[in-house]
């Protein structure tokens, strides 16, 4: 039987399955909206996965990442958990060898990660602002009534510019607002939204930075082509959207899982262990003042995890238990 | 009177000399969540963030019974130099009626420094005072060694969490000190302790060292800086800080014929970035990435509060630096908003980054 490498990407707004096989291509890959729900989509991603490999492939090794990486690392049993800045740079090294930047925008945050000679030498994170991500253009096609789908492609439709404040959502939805008054029409007004997402993303993050080609453009948002053509325009050069750009993260979790399980057997747990109930709970632990939320995860009764604790006294006594 | 003062790293010092002078000590419970949102209740928004900690810490002192707080002042155009003065003011207005006695410099007024040593002084002998001074002097510069030794060793721990635990017990021996002969028993016990941890071997080359720079009070304070020194320590990271507590009173406070310093020099390193002084600790972030690297640091991480204006303008020379100098600097921002997610994110990107660099390197000239 042949090995696959499972990875796991639990993010805010989606969940992303991936296998690959020894070679790094990409057997299976599953995208489904989280829904605030990451143990339900990530069971419902595994299930999909089992069918789709059936019994022809070895599960060698897991790896999670994504905001949700550690609650998906205890389900699975993952042999690395990783954090999507590094995930999502070994995926694009590997599609696009001689990348030099990546542009990755995600439900809530975005980034930037600088690549030299296949290695990271620089990235940044979106700070304080929600403008530059996913879900305020899904918010704002909410508002108008269009599909998130046909976004970009209405984008491109329009004939002139309208310049959006796009520094923050907040201001970003009133000035929209004023100009739908003004009597712009949709298309313009999307437009303008894609050119002041990349404007804000373009100032926020690669503030200082240098920025050389090839680009490399993805995460959810890169499947809009109205944003793809916006950034065109900005940088001035063309950019490049990998054929899974939407589940890149999972996919370099998977290829992290590889490269750690060399030479051992993996963590993962099984696909039945999946069947398990893993109830996540939390409550306020009264140890100080500083009261900390923390977040308990039981199987069957008896506690795999718990995290949240600025004190570390939780995390502690569940390492002993293990 | 009961005496109280700012919570910021090794608060047992503050309390050990003011306790030689004969006050009663009201230690401000370490900042807690609860010390934060009484702190940004009562202060103005706009405020950074340690005003905003140090704010909660008088007002849960107040509540001990503090009626007198000592505290230090700031230099140059920054904000810290207005802080005992507004503190003052909000305390005054909450109905709390305390006294404050604020320690600029001595280089910068010697009358005011002296009258505030008199005030604490009582009816001490001037022997007795220096005694006591250069006793708390000598117990926090055997503190910050076996600081600096806890934070070099901690990543290679065999079991998780001891390194920090036995750090605490230190603390809690050299609390109990009253003598001479008790500080040197302590300290002998506190190395003996360090040299007890069972650790782990690994290759000189391998090993990861991180300096931490940026405004002294998120930089010392671990309860709102997450616990940053703690954090790289578990993702295999050897940590230094710009500030020790010991350097600053050397710096600060002591006459020129005691004290052998290199913060001229370090500040001299920072020089080519940042020419003249502009308050809070800018020129001192800057000199010591550059004294980081030389001694070959593989990473810095830069800290500063929300809107800090002396660092925003050492963040934004930053990139230069690192450039110029080839080092990888994380510069975070603090405030009492602070997502630890996406910081915790930040730090792992950051620290893969550093190793992957220094694991190819290391294998290229192998």
């Amino acid at each position: 039987m042949r090995n696959a490498y499972i990875g796991i990407d639990v993010g805010s707004v989606s969940t992303n399955v991936v296998a690959i096989n020894e070679q790094g291509d990409v057997l299976f890959h599953y995208y489904v909206r989280t829904n605030g729900q990451p143990i339900e989509s990530v069971k419902k991603g595994i299930e999909q996965l089992k069918d789709h490999l059936c019994n022809n492939w070895n599960v060698a090794g897991v790896g999670t990442t994504g905001s949700g990486r550690q609650l998906a690392g205890i389900m699975v049993g993952a042999d690395v958990v990783k954090n999507e800045i590094t995930a999502h740079a070994v995926a694009t090294i590997q599609f696009v060898p001689d990348v030099r930047t990546i542009f990755e925008i995600g439900g809530q945050d975005s980034k930037i990660i600088l690549v030299k000679d296949q290695m990271v030498v620089d990235f940044a994170m979106n700070t304080v602002c929600a403008a530059g991500t996913g879900s305020f253009l899904d918010h704002q096609a909410e508002r108008l009534g269009i599909k998130i789908e046909d976004f970009g492609k209405l984008a491109l439709t329009a004939k002139n510019d309208v310049r959006i404040a796009g520094r923050c959502t907040v201001f970003a939805e009133s000035d929209m607002i004023a100009k739908q008054q003004f009597g712009f029409s949709k298309a313009e007004i999307i437009n303008g939204l894609c050119q002041a997402l990349v404007r804000n993303y373009m100032n926020n993050l690669a503030r200082g930075k240098k920025l050389e080609p090839p680009f490399v453009f993805q995460g959810g948002v890169a499947a809009n082509v109205g944003i793809k053509a916006a950034f065109e325009k900005e940088i001035g050069h063309e950019v490049i959207i990998p054929q899974y750009h939407h589940v890149m993260g999972a996919i370099g979790a998977a290829i992290l899982a590889r490269e750690e399980v060399k030479g051992r057997r993996t963590n993962f747990r099984g696909f039945h262990a999946l069947q398990t109930e893993f109830v996540p709970s939390s409550f306020i632990c009264n140890g100080c003042s500083n009261m900390c939320e923390v977040i308990k995860v039981k199987v069957n009764g008896q506690t795999v995890a718990m995290w949240g604790d600025r004190c570390g006294m939780w995390q502690e006594k569940v390492k002993q238990i293990i | 009177m009961n005496v109280t003062f700012p919570y910021m790293g090794t608060v047992i010092i503050y309390k050990k000399l003011l306790e030689l002078l004969g006050h009663h000590v009201i230690v401000p419970p370490r900042p807690s969540q609860k010390t934060l949102d009484l702190g940004v209740k009562y202060s103005p928004e706009f405020a950074c963030f340690p005003f905003k900690t140090i704010m909660g810490s008088y007002i849960e002192a107040c509540e001990l019974g503090a009626t007198t707080i000592v505290t230090s002042g700031g230099h140059g155009p920054c904000r810290a130099g207005f802080y005992s003065e507004i503190h003052q003011r909000i305390l005054k207005e909450l109905g709390y009626n305390v006294d404050f006695i604020v320690f600029d410099s001595y280089f910068r007024d010697k009358e005011r420094f002296m009258e505030n040593v008199r005030k604490l002084k009582g009816n001490y002998s001037w022997f007795h005072v220096a005694k006591a001074i250069k006793f708390t002097f000598d117990m926090i510069r055997e503190l910050d060694k076996l600081d600096r030794w806890i934070h070099r060793i901690k990543p290679y721990e065999k079991v998780p969490g001891l390194t920090k635990k036995v750090w605490e017990e230190i603390q809690q021996q050299f609390d109990q000190v009253t003598t001479r002969r008790e500080l040197k028993k302590a300290r002998k016990k506190g190395k003996k302790m360090i040299e007890s941890i069972p650790l782990q071997e690994i290759d000189h080359e391998k090993r990861i060292r991180i300096g931490i720079v940026g405004e002294i009070y998120v930089v010392m304070e671990p309860s709102i800086n997450m616990e940053i020194e703690n954090v790289l320590g578990e993702l295999g990271c050897e940590v230094e800080r710009s500030h020790y507590l010991s350097e600053w009173i050397n710096d600060n406070m002591l006459p020129r014929f005691l004290k052998h310093s290199d913060e001229e020099e370090i500040l001299k390193k920072g020089e080519p970035f940042i020419e003249i002084e502009i308050g809070g600790h800018a020129k001192h972030t800057v000199g010591r990435i550059v004294d980081f690297k030389e001694k070959g640091f593989d990473g810095i991480i830069h800290l500063m509060p929300f809107g800090c204006l002396p660092e925003l303008i050492s963040q934004s020379v930053i990139p230069r630096i690192s450039k110029e100098y080839d080092i990888p600097v994380l510069t975070l921002s603090l405030d009492e908003q602070t997502g630890q997610a996406n910081n915790r994110t930040r730090i792992e990107a950051f620290i893969d980054l550093i190793r992957n660099t220094k694991l190819k390197k290391y294998t290229y000239t192998a």
